[in-house]
Order: structure tokens, then C-alpha cells, then sequence
């Protein structure tokens, strides 16, 4: 009877409100890791965090509790943080006024280490879509078929966007490590 | 920030493993976080929604816009045509011919059985085009028409075949287009041509999908098939 998919699983003493807010609750470090690891600068990340909330809830009735969650709160950030990009990039024309710093900011400070803040400013070299790719299949182990319905694009392109994406990576990475040990 | 890091080479690899872990934000950071969210759950401020039922600005006509600036600039190009084509006028042989031809011995309530073609009707439309010399080149319009009507009126089809190439040379897209064509199919049909007046008769219901007289014109090319 696929008609009764239709009608949202009604569990009793749970509302939507508290089911949304508690896989938040749980998932919180994640979502906030996610933005930071697709470039987003730190002093933005709490905003787009509230973000992605808001476009979880008003989802959430949607959303299959069968569905593996982060791999959803992926998509939804991938898809916020691109386009904070492009507003950004819309609204500060200038260079001289781009925050362009990916570290941590000073409350995240006491949680980095060298090798966290090597990987993101290497990250910080290649485009986001690919970024976002390699970030979800290398760090969060999401299938590939997983990673190409999270973002909605073909699964050759998600093989083509990992291989391209780990080069862009593996080259920023060596020019990051000469830079610093050529002094 | 990056440092040294003795001799051991660091890959892509390596540092994908240090980053896998999901570190714990800091509790201020957290606390903070939380507290917009359950301020978000409180005041409803997910229900975007809900703002689509409030009437939204009428948008700004653009395409109407750009039809507007479209028909203006193609009624500029025709005028500035029948200019030029008025500064040659003496070199024009054909429109005194067509004057001369049968116009006077014709008075238009003869041909009462033949379908309302050529009246030269000016729909409020035609309105639109802010062409100077609006009256003079209607004028023109009219009198290489007029004998065309009129041939076709009296039967004599093949006649009026002259006026009505001579008034799509000039007038391609002139005022009385939509009549011209209309004769041509009538034309045709008269002459036998059905293949010619079908395709005519197409063209016609293409290019004027309104007209008043697209029912006529069906009607005639159908009849002749």
C-alpha cells in the first residue's frame, strides 16, 4: 500500500520539533566540522549552522529516519555553503576587504592541531565542488552512490570530481610543505 | 601555523586519517548554537513558507517591455525603409502601372460573393506603431492594393498577382500585410495553384494568429484543395 508512505510516522510523544532538535543536538560538531572543512570561514560557520537548522526543520517531516543522517546534513551544508560562496563572492568585490582565513578561530583554537589545519588550508585549494566530494568519501567513508545522490550529481561525476580533487589536493599539499620548509 | 615537520613525508592520506575523528566544539560555542536553535523552534522562524501567501509585488511586465521596444524599433526600420524606398521612387516603374490598371472601371460592390478580403480595415492595433508618415504610407498601401482587391473581385486572379508582389516588395511588414496575404491565398485558389495557396494559407495563420480574417482565409485554401 504505497499510498500510506504518504502520511509522516507518527510517534507518540515525540514531536517533530524535539525529534528535529535532538539529531541536531547530536549531530551539532559534525555540521559545524562540515562547514569548516568546505572553507567555510570560521567567523561565518555559526551562522550557517543556524542555516542548515532552519532548512533541517522545515524538512523534517520529509526527511526517513531510515536515511543515514549525515551524509542529508552533507547535502543540505554542501548546498549552503556554495551558496555563501557565491554571495560572498557577490557582495565583497574587493580583495582588500576578503576574509579569506579558513583556520579556526580562537575558540576552536584549543582543538586544532597541525595536521587538522594543514589538510583545510590544503583543502582550501580546490573548488568546492570537488572539495566537497573528497571531504564526504574520504573523511565521512560515504559510498560513492551515497555521495552522488547527497548532492544530486551522476555517479561518473563523482568518480571524475575524487580523482581530479585528490590530485588538486596532493599538489596543494606539496606546495604547501616546500613553502614551509624553504626558510 | 605550519611548521617544520622533520623529514617524514606527509601525504593526503595521513592527514585524512587526523581529520576523520569529529573533534568536540568548544561548550560556549555549542551552548550558543543550541540556544538559536530552540530560539528558532520557539518563534517558528523555520516556516518560510508561510510567507508565499502573501501577495507578492506584481512583477514588472519585461517581456511586454521588450515586445514594446521590439515593435518600435521594427516600426522605426520600416519607416526609415519606406524613406529610402520614397527617395528612389522615380526609379520604381511598377506603382504608376499599378495606378493605371483597372482601378476605375471596377466599383467595389460588384464582387459581393467574394469573402471580406480586402477591406481596408485599421484595427486598433495598427494603432501602435508611431510611424510619421503613417497616413501617406497607408496611402500607398491602399492604392497598390486596391486593384489587386478589385482583380480579384472580377475573377481576374492572375491580374491580381502583379499588385500584390509588388506590394510585399515594398510593404513587406507594411499595415496592410495581413490583407495582402489574405488576397494572395484567394489568389492562388482562383488560379488553381492549391499547393502554393496552402502553403500561403499556413504562413498566414502563422503570422497573423488573431487575424479577423484567418477564418476566411482557412476556409478558401481548404475549399481549394
Amino acid at each position: 500500500m504505497p499510498h500510506l508512505r504518504l502520511i509522516p510516522p507518527l510517534r507518540p510523544g515525540v514531536s517533530s520539533d524535539d525529534a528535529c532538535l535532538e539529531a541536531f543536538r547530536r549531530e551539532l560538531s559534525y555540521i559545524h566540522r562540515t562547514f569548516l572543512r568546505l572553507g567555510t570561514p570560521a567567523a561565518e560557520a555559526e551562522d550557517l549552522v543556524q542555516e542548515l537548522f532552519l532548512v533541517l526543520r522545515r524538512n523534517w517531516d520529509e526527511y526517513d529516519p531510515q536515511r543515514p543522517l549525515r551524509p542529508y546534513l552533507f547535502g543540505i551544508a554542501f548546498r549552503i555553503a556554495s551558496g555563501n560562496r557565491r554571495k560572498r563572492a557577490r557582495e565583497i568585490p574587493s580583495e582588500v576587504f576578503t576574509v579569506t582565513d579558513p583556520r579556526p578561530g580562537p575558540e576552536e583554537l584549543f582543538e586544532s592541531n597541525e595536521a587538522r589545519d594543514l589538510l583545510l588550508e590544503a583543502l582550501d585549494q580546490v573548488p568546492l565542488p570537488r572539495r566537497a566530494v573528497l571531504v564526504m568519501h574520504e573523511l565521512d567513508y560515504v559510498p560513492v552512490a551515497q555521495v552522488a545522490a547527497a548532492l544530486s550529481i551522476p555517479i561518473f561525476t563523482v568518480y571524475s570530481r575524487l580523482r581530479k580533487g585528490r590530485r588538486e589536493l596532493d599538489k596543494a599539499l606539496r606546495r604547501l610543505l616546500r613553502r614551509v620548509e624553504a626558510p | 601555523m605550519i611548521r617544520r615537520r622533520g623529514e617524514r613525508s606527509i601525504d593526503a592520506d595521513t592527514l585524512f586519517e587526523h581529520e576523520r575523528s569529529i573533534v568536540e566544539m568548544s561548550s560556549s560555542l555549542r551552548a550558543r548554537m543550541l540556544g538559536r536553535a530552540e530560539g528558532a523552534l520557539r518563534t517558528r522562524e523555520y516556516v518560510v513558507p508561510k510567507a508565499r501567501a502573501f501577495p507578492r509585488p506584481a512583477p514588472f511586465p519585461w517581456t511586454a517591455a521588450a515586445g514594446l521596444v521590439c515593435l518600435a524599433i521594427g516600426a522605426g526600420g520600416a519607416a526609415a525603409y519606406e524613406l529610402v524606398v520614397r527617395a528612389h521612387q522615380p526609379l520604381l516603374p511598377v506603382a504608376p502601372a499599378a495606378e493605371t490598371s483597372p482601378t476605375p472601371e471596377t466599383p467595389a460592390e460588384e464582387g459581393a460573393a467574394s469573402p471580406p478580403i480586402a477591406r481596408p480595415s485599421t484595427p486598433a492595433r495598427r494603432r501602435l506603431l508611431p510611424s510619421p508618415a503613417r497616413g501617406e504610407a497607408g496611402r500607398e498601401e491602399l492604392r497598390l492594393l486596391e486593384p489587386a482587391r478589385a482583380a480579384v473581385e472580377r475573377g481576374d486572379f492572375a491580374l491580381a498577382m502583379f499588385p500584390i508582389a509588388e506590394h510585399a516588395r515594398r510593404f513587406k511588414l507594411g499595415r496592410l500585410a495581413e490583407e495582402r496575404e489574405a488576397l494572395r491565398v484567394r489568389a492562388l485558389v482562383g488560379l488553381g495553384r492549391y499547393g502554393e495557396a496552402r502553403r500561403a494559407a499556413a504562413a498566414f495563420a502563422l503570422h497573423f494568429p488573431r487575424s479577423p480574417l484567418l477564418p476566411a482565409v482557412s476556409e478558401m485554401s481548404a475549399s481549394g484543395g
